[in-house]
């Protein structure tokens, strides 16, 4: 586990956009204790600017009415929410334990080789980032990668080649 | 009472109150279970697991103490080899990224890391790879600094801050051996209790920037008193050492448990004001400007007296209930008028729900019950009247100069017995120090009107007497505390059945009458 505890500071403002804004006022209605809504926040943060900032999660605290230090604990904690921009196709391979026995190295050393990054890195074009991430929950068709939020299950380094080719 | 139960510990029957759980119950018969993030004042959280104890013919195995109430008939195990391999793995786990830093570290003499170690580890490192940093002296506002490494993230600190301020500065960030306290960006410690946390904290990771490298614990000699600093009166300790060739110095308080009054806590603003105890000291007797000894001192106040057609008294809400009941015989002695003036004592909006009061005085309450005039417009018109100004370490511009009152007392003739160097001092013709409360006993009674006594913590290379002897030594009658209270008994009706010496730990809850509750 590496330290996620360093928050990037953007200098400006943070709000939902018209869009996630009805969307959280809908989600905000199921839950009957307010704080369940800081992970669906987080969400909603992630899907409209693809990260998390210091200035969001304060954002998120005083809409719920939190505090700040429970919504950074939780966008900390999970790591799936990305703290720092990420490439404009993010890739997440699985690294959990029915994906590791059936070869996500061979994906990962795949891509170090094509796009030249290793998990934890941006290309310097800013198009590709690659992360190694805990279970995804889909272990009947490992390895699973995921593109932008996006599934794709029992992956070998031939699809792999075939999908980065719908990319560019 | 709470009722009683009687469970078994290893083997040995004992009784204890029922409901409570096991780490409390059991230990207030003096058996201890460890346990790191249990704390009385924040409840069980059972993250630690130090606390696991076994319980025979129960299931499961074993359980977290601090969740389990005592029960009649249990069966409780804290000596097998199964519950002291736990503590001795968990000790194990604490210790792996622990930097082991305890010759710089303040907590050390009092860190839960270091007692549990010893009782229970006593092992070396199996560690072959590099430790976890993380971060050092982080300040965190409010005086508090953290050290990450130290951290035990037993969440004591999360969990005042959210439950007992409810301000909620604090969060465990990131997790398995990354996890760390941490403030959000931006978002320091910001309330008034924010430095407890350096008391709850169990290991060296929270630490005071006031008390940060003074002393070492052990060299501090840890006396009980009462905070002065407001009407609540917390309880405290009063943590003070005499280095060689110095003098008796004041290097911390600390909250003490009193149900009854403070519970567990105290505001940061009473903690640090010890340093008045020590700073700003009116240290010699002073007549017309220059200095003198303390005899001709009270030789001088005398002579003013014996001359005076109408002296005026002014008696301090710091005082004990002695110290005033003292002050007011000897005003009737000598005919005086003596008064409880004190608004300067008074920062109206300052208090709020928890502990902290607008009265910034620790016995008002004691010249209402000896029914001492405070107002305003009495102490005005006797003023007006005087000619001999007496201030029994009371002074009326504490918080704030008031230039119509102190032009009019200045024009007097003016003696000010005072612990410290003050306004009263500054326009006084004959300045006598005298104790302040850490170096005298006596019984204050606060704002719930709990009477409460204190007995002295401090002794200085120069001794200084307290009030109470300033006015036998100017030829009152009463001789010391013991011998204040038959008057006081008799006088005041709130007060005949209390027993001086019998007035118990926590302190002693008076019926007040309806009449007396009106108050500053």
């Amino acid at each position: 586990m590496s330290d996620r505890s360093e928050l990037i500071i953007t200098g400006k403002p943070f709000a939902f956009d018209a869009e996630r804004d009805a969307e959280f006022e809908r989600l905000v209605k199921r839950y009957p204790i307010r704080e369940s809504m800081i992970l669906p926040a987080l969400w909603l943060t992630q899907e409209q600017e693809g990260w998390i900032s210091a200035e969001a999660m304060a954002y998120i605290a005083d809409r719920i009415g939190t505090y700040a230090s429970k919504v950074y604990e939780a966008a900390t904690f999970y790591t799936m929410f990305n703290l720092e921009p990420k490439g404009q196709y993010h890739i997440c391979v699985c690294r959990t334990l029915s994906c590791w026995l059936r070869e996500k190295q061979e994906i990962v050393d795949y891509l170090a080789k094509e796009i030249g990054i290793r998990p934890g890195e941006i290309s310097e074009d800013g198009r590709f980032s690659l992360e190694e991430v805990e279970c995804l929950g889909h272990c009947g068709t490992a390895p699973v990668v995921q593109l932008n939020g996006e599934f794709h299950e029992e992956m070998d380094v031939d699809k792999m080649k075939a999908l980065l080719a719908t990319l560019k | 009472m709470a009722e009683m139960v009687k469970l078994f510990v290893n083997g040995e029957e004992v009784e204890v109150e029922s409901g409570k759980n096991l780490i409390d119950a059991i230990g207030a018969v003096g058996i201890e279970i460890p346990h790191l993030c249990y704390h009385p004042a924040l409840g069980a959280d059972g993250n630690c697991r130090m606390c696991l104890v076994g319980i025979e013919d129960g299931r499961p195995p074993v359980v977290p103490a601090c969740k389990t109430p005592a029960r009649e008939g249990m069966r409780v195990q804290l000596d097998t080899d199964n519950i002291k391999k736990i503590q001795r793995d968990i000790m194990e786990f604490e210790l792996i990224n622990h930097p082991v830093d305890c010759p710089i570290c303040d907590q050390a003499g009092e860190c839960k890391l270091q007692d549990y170690y010893m009782a229970h580890d006593l092992q070396d490192s199996r560690m072959r790879v590099p430790q976890v940093t993380k971060g050092k002296k982080m300040d965190f506002g409010c005086g508090v600094v953290h050290d990450q490494e130290r951290c035990v993230v037993c969440g004591r600190c999360v969990r005042f801050t959210r439950q007992i301020t409810k301000t909620g500065e604090l969060g465990i960030i990131n997790r398995t051996d990354a996890a760390r306290v941490n403030i959000f960006p931006g978002r320091p410690l910001n309330n008034r209790y924010a430095l407890n946390i350096v008391d709850l904290c169990p290991v060296g990771a929270m630490t005071s920037r006031d008390f940060r490298f003074k002393q070492r614990v052990w060299f501090l000699k840890k006396d009980k008193g009462i905070c002065h600093g407001c009407a609540r009166g917390c309880n405290i300790f009063i943590d003070h050492n005499r280095e060689k060739y110095k003098d008796d110095v004041i290097y911390r308080y600390r909250p003490r448990l009193n149900s009854l009054v403070n519970g567990y806590f105290m505001c940061d603003e009473g903690r640090l004001s010890y340093k008045e105890e020590n700073e700003n000291r009116l240290t010699a007797t002073m007549i017309e400007g220059k200095e003198t000894s303390f005899e001709d001192g009270i030789q001088r106040i005398q002579q003013e007296l014996n001359q005076a057609k109408k002296p005026l008294m002014l008696i301090s809400p710091n005082s004990t209930l002695e110290q005033q009941w003292a002050v007011k015989r000897i005003a009737t002695l000598y005919g005086a008028r003596c008064s409880g003036y004190s608004e300067g004592y008074v920062k109206a909006g300052d208090g709020d729900d928890f502990l902290i009061c607008d009265d910034k005085s620790a016995n008002r309450r004691g010249l209402q019950l000896l029914d001492i005039d405070c107002e305003r417009t009495t102490l005005e018109q006797a003023l007006g009247e005087c000619d001999l100004f007496i201030s029994f370490d009371n002074d009326p511009f504490r918080f704030g100069n008031n230039e119509e009152l102190r032009n009019a007392i200045a024009a007097k003739r003016v003696i000010a017995i005072s612990s410290h160097e003050n306004t009263m001092t500054e326009i006084s013709k004959v300045a006598l120090p005298v104790a302040s409360y850490s170096e005298y006993d006596g019984t204050i009674v606060n704002i719930n009107n709990v009477l409460q006594s204190f007995t002295r913590a401090v002794r200085k290379n120069e001794e200084r007497i307290d009030i109470l002897e300033v006015t036998r030594l100017l030829g009152g009658a009463v001789r010391d505390n013991a011998h204040a209270w038959p008057g006081m008994k008799t006088t005041v009706e709130e007060l005949a059945e209390v027993h001086p010496d019998r007035i118990p730990a926590e302190g002693l809850q008076l019926s007040v009458s309806e009449e007396s509750h009106v108050s500053a």
